[in-house]
């Protein structure tokens, strides 16, 4: 056989092809965020970020869709992070390997695989309507924990995995029961990991439009909402009504509308960031 | 430490248990539907928020047949919609222990329009008929250029579609055989064809009087061959000579709490007329109170 290139060459062929589609893989990210901030920068003001939407949306702010987004981030994490930090200890730790644990395995994987829209009307059908918690802050909020649950559980269970085997032997040696050891051995070490999928699962359902749409968002409140059985305006939402909905609004408005929710998402990545090498200062093995 | 765990497992067992328990309806209206209305609503709603500080309104868009179905399964409290509700609906509401209540608030021409650009200014409902139900395919079979005409419709869930269907398609016989072309694009919203047809020379589309704006160019309509072409405006509208006009409804349960009432009245007030006006609709033009 002949040889057709000598492989300095090839490397350096492959080398280029690599680089290249490095690069490529940025060039979104890197044009989303240059046309966002470029065209929505000008809207953003103290105003823009505290005050109510006036005169058909087209002017005030959008702090009520900024503070649903805050309470439908909280909410769901009140509902999905233990539920799911819980599974995740029993399927790692306690759970045999066997048929029974298989199907549960693959039932979460495959929930995560799940479109975002059928959550969202699984959220109608069940929270909405079955329970009777109608269109609600309540049923939002369940809907996307719902959602969060698979990274939240294959975070734990990523999390719990990595702390060493010797950490449970040694503590199991010294007579300490399977809880003692997951409870003082285990989960303080693992808890990095936990918080940092958490946190990142969050960031990216916060952005999510299709769960949220049939469960729980307003196109429009003018005061915000006071209990948990109310309806909230939301970012992700907010953005998509006036991008479609309002006939002649400012251009840069919109703009400003993805800016913030583009921020909002990026500054829960960062306090993830955070509370990881914070935890793992503390804890090293 | 583990008392504490106990603790934080207890309250969240008693949150889903509250999360169990039903929704208290007291609090809040919600309305629901229409998408050509809900920039009205959502002034009458901003208006309605001056005057009744606490009464917790709260609007969402979603099509005219989505704001249906939420009332027929009591999710809703006030539903707007650009057509009327059919038999079955009202019977399926009334089967789920609801009786809806009817109230026409405004009145909405659906404008028909092109690009700036075309040179196509006037069509009879015929025409109209024959090119949504892609008997006529290229514009200069009414006077156009030689082009493709490309058809621009809202989606089945919108009462805009629905009434386009049955008043123009159909020509007032909602059992009617005909239906939009296959190559009609079904977009999922008003400005999405406002925008579609500023964009394409050949495209044609239709949509609520609220949403007209220099881009597009407004068709004149005749009922038939004969008579006079009409551009749709409150005048025209309001004395039924523009021929593709509809009313616009709010529907609530007969057995409404008084707050519901409240903004119904609200609508239908000076006040909420004059919204009517400055959101590019119709007022209804018997004003109560």
């Amino acid at each position: 056989m002949k040889k057709r290139f000598n492989p300095k060459t090839s490397q350096k062929i492959a080398f280029t092809i690599l680089l290249l589609s490095a690069l490529v893989t940025i060039i979104p990210v890197v044009v989303i965020i240059i046309v966002v901030i470029k065209n929505g920068i000008s809207a953003i003001s103290w105003e823009f970020l505290t005050s109510m939407p006036k005169n058909g949306m087209r002017a005030g702010g959008i702090f009520p869709a900024i503070v649903g987004t805050f309470y439908l981030t909280i909410g769901a994490t009140i509902f999905s992070l233990p539920l799911g930090v819980l599974a995740a200890i029993y399927l790692s730790e306690y759970a045999k390997e066997n048929r029974f644990t298989r199907i549960l395995n693959l039932g979460i994987v495959n929930l995560a695989g799940v479109p975002s829209i059928v959550y969202g009307l699984f959220g109608l059908s069940l929270f909405v309507i079955y329970m009777k918690l109608g269109v609600s802050i309540l049923s939002g909020c369940l809907t996307l924990a719902i959602m969060e649950l698979p990274s939240i559980i294959t975070a734990t269970k990523t999390a719990l995995n990595s702390v060493p085997k010797q950490f449970r032997e040694v503590s199991l040696s010294l007579g300490a029961t399977k809880w003692q050891t997951i409870r003082y051995a285990v989960l303080p070490y693992a808890l990095p990991g936990i918080i940092t999928g958490t946190v990142l699962s969050n960031a990216r359902k916060t952005g999510e439009t299709a769960p949220i749409l049939f469960t729980v968002a307003a196109f429009y409140l003018p005061r915000l909402p006071s209990s948990v059985f109310d309806q909230t305006m939301a970012l992700p939402y907010h953005l998509y009504v006036i991008s479609t909905q309002i006939p002649g609004i400012e251009k840069n408005i919109t703009y400003g509308t993805a800016l913030v929710l583009i921020i909002f998402t990026l500054s829960l990545n960062l306090v993830g960031i955070i509370i990881r090498t914070r935890l793992r200062k503390q804890k090293k093995w | 430490m583990n008392k504490r765990l106990y603790v934080y497992v207890l309250i969240m067992m008693l949150i889903y248990a509250i999360a169990g328990c039903s929704r208290n309806s007291g609090n809040g209206i919600q309305v629901k539907g229409s998408d050509t209305m809900v920039n009205l609503v959502q002034a009458w709603a901003e208006e309605f928020d001056k005057e009744n500080p606490g009464e917790n309104i709260s609007v969402t868009g979603g099509g005219s047949g989505t704001g249906i179905s939420s009332l027929v399964n009591n999710s809703c409290d006030i539903v707007s919609s650009s057509r009327q509700m059919t038999a079955e609906e009202t019977s399926l509401a009334v089967k789920n222990g609801i009786t809806p209540k009817e109230y026409a608030v405004a009145l909405d021409g659906i404008v028909v329009v092109v690009n700036p650009k075309n040179s196509v200014y006037k069509l009879t409902i015929d025409q109209l008929k024959d090119i949504f139900t892609g008997k006529i395919k290229n514009w200069k079979e009414i006077g156009g250029k030689d082009e493709n005409i490309v058809l621009l419709s809202r989606e089945i869930n919108s009462g805009t579609h629905v009434f386009f269907k049955e008043h123009v398609l159909r020509k007032g016989n909602p059992k009617g055989p005909e239906e939009f072309a296959s190559s009609c694009l079904l977009l999922p919203s008003s400005q999405a064809v406002a925008d579609e047809v500023s964009q394409n020379s050949n495209a044609i589309g239709y949509y609520g009087m609220g949403y007209i704006s220099k881009n597009q160019k407004i068709v004149a309509v005749a009922k038939n061959e004969g008579s006079a072409y009409m551009e749709p405006s409150i005048k025209t509208v309001q004395n039924n000579t523009y021929p593709i006009s509809r009313p616009l409804f709010l529907y609530t349960k007969v057995d409404a709490k008084e707050s519901i009432k409240k903004f119904i009245d609200f609508a239908f007030s000076k006040i909420g007329q004059e919204i009517v006006e400055k959101t590019d609709f119709v007022p209804i033009g018997r004003i109560k109170k």
